[in-house]
């Protein structure tokens, strides 16, 4: 591809980070993370904080700028994350939900109802296997890459962080499961624009399509689930009520 | 004696960055370059680092421009983007456009740009 029509493809797309902290969970108010977001040139933000917005807000009319509603839940043992996914899943637009134990990052994978997979890794590995990643595949929950673990570390943590993010690509390849990256970011300076982001997924192996794709079309994806209807059901299942107009015809 | 300049041919392909430093007020120049080069051998390392050829060229008013090979291009932002801090101040390279000329970078992007500043913005 020609380097004009590269600038141009990228410049048609539309990014989300869906995982940013604003207070009490990161430093900065929501306002100031996404007047940032926005100048970096993101379409849209998820902000973990989950009392700040009410459905997508617009600014001043002209520009477009979506605010998710993402929750991030910390569950001590399995039973206790699927109350806590059946608590929240209609309060918000993205469920995500912190690994790092083996039996909450299986049980998070196993339960269709979850989003996003953030930060799966263990103290002894990078947390996933063939058998977690085709779940996750089967439930269509995705994998998240957290950027702020490679520029906010260096050394021995960078490096293990960078060996996991190629554990999960290949098995993500191999099973097709989402890939979404985010930011992670819990203060203004945390977040990057977006082809930074592109330039540092490159570094563990990923293509420029799927960290275009990471970063454009499964974040989205994962906002516009149908699931929000209330008349869905499950995954291919929805309750069609009869028309009006048919109804009058008989 | 001065050493001729290699003809065209035998150049090799440059880009060049033209970036804001956000956060960073009144950042010095070197400091600024130390911490580059710093994070470029803890992320690429000194392979890596000969390979990209950065060159911090032009630095003032937190808006600067940074030379690299063209073959190179998204690990130097790579490199970039790890920049965290400067002098123990939170910073964020925010790289506005990449040209592959000096004169382009500058014209292009930097010239009427203000740096943007998350202090004002609330």
């Amino acid at each position: 591809m020609p380097a004009g029509s590269w600038r141009n493809y990228l410049a048609e797309r539309s990014f989300y980070d869906l995982s940013v902290h604003s207070v009490p969970d990161g430093i900065n108010t929501a306002d100031e993370l996404v007047s940032m977001a926005k100048h970096l040139g993101f379409a849209g933000v998820g902000l973990s904080n989950h009392s700040t917005a009410e459905g997508p807000l617009k600014s001043n009319g002209v520009e477009v700028f979506d605010i998710f509603r993402t929750i991030e839940l910390v569950a001590s043992n399995p039973s206790k994350l699927h109350g806590l996914v059946g608590k929240y899943r209609n309060k918000v637009d993205v469920l995500a939900v912190h690994g790092g134990d083996e039996g909450i990052n299986r049980a998070a994978l196993e339960n269709s109802n979850v989003d996003v997979l953030l930060h799966p890794s263990t103290p002894k590995g990078s947390g996933l296997n063939h058998v977690l990643a085709r779940s996750a595949s089967e439930n269509n929950v995705a994998i998240g890459f957290d950027i702020d673990s490679l520029i906010m570390s260096r050394g021995g943590r960078r490096v293990h962080s960078l060996s996991h993010f190629r554990d999960y690509l290949a098995l993500s390849r191999k099973y097709d499961v989402p890939m979404l990256l985010t930011s992670n970011a819990s203060s203004v300076f945390g977040l990057r624009a977006p082809r930074e982001i592109i330039a540092l997924a490159v570094l563990f192996g990923m293509d420029k399509d799927e960290a275009i794709t990471a970063l454009s079309e499964t974040p989205l994806g994962i906002v516009q689930k149908k699931r929000h209807d209330k008349n869905y059901v499950c995954e291919g299942v929805e309750i069609l009520e009869p028309s009006l107009s048919v109804q009058e015809d008989e | 004696m001065k050493l001729k300049v290699l003809p065209p041919t035998l150049r090799q392909d440059r880009r060049y960055f033209a970036f804001e430093l956000i956060g960073g007020n009144r950042t010095d120049r070197s400091d600024l370059l130390r911490e580059i080069f710093s994070c470029a051998s803890s992320l690429v390392g000194d392979k890596g680092s000969s390979e990209c050829d950065i060159k911090l060229l032009d630095f003032e008013d937190s808006k600067g421009i940074v030379r690299c090979l063209r073959d190179r291009m998204d690990m130097t932002r790579a490199v970039l983007a790890s920049v965290t801090s400067v002098n123990g101040k939170p910073v964020i390279i925010h790289v506005l456009g990449i040209s592959g000329t000096v004169h382009g970078a500058t014209t292009k992007y930097l010239e009427g740009c203000t740096v943007y500043s998350p202090e004002e913005k609330t």
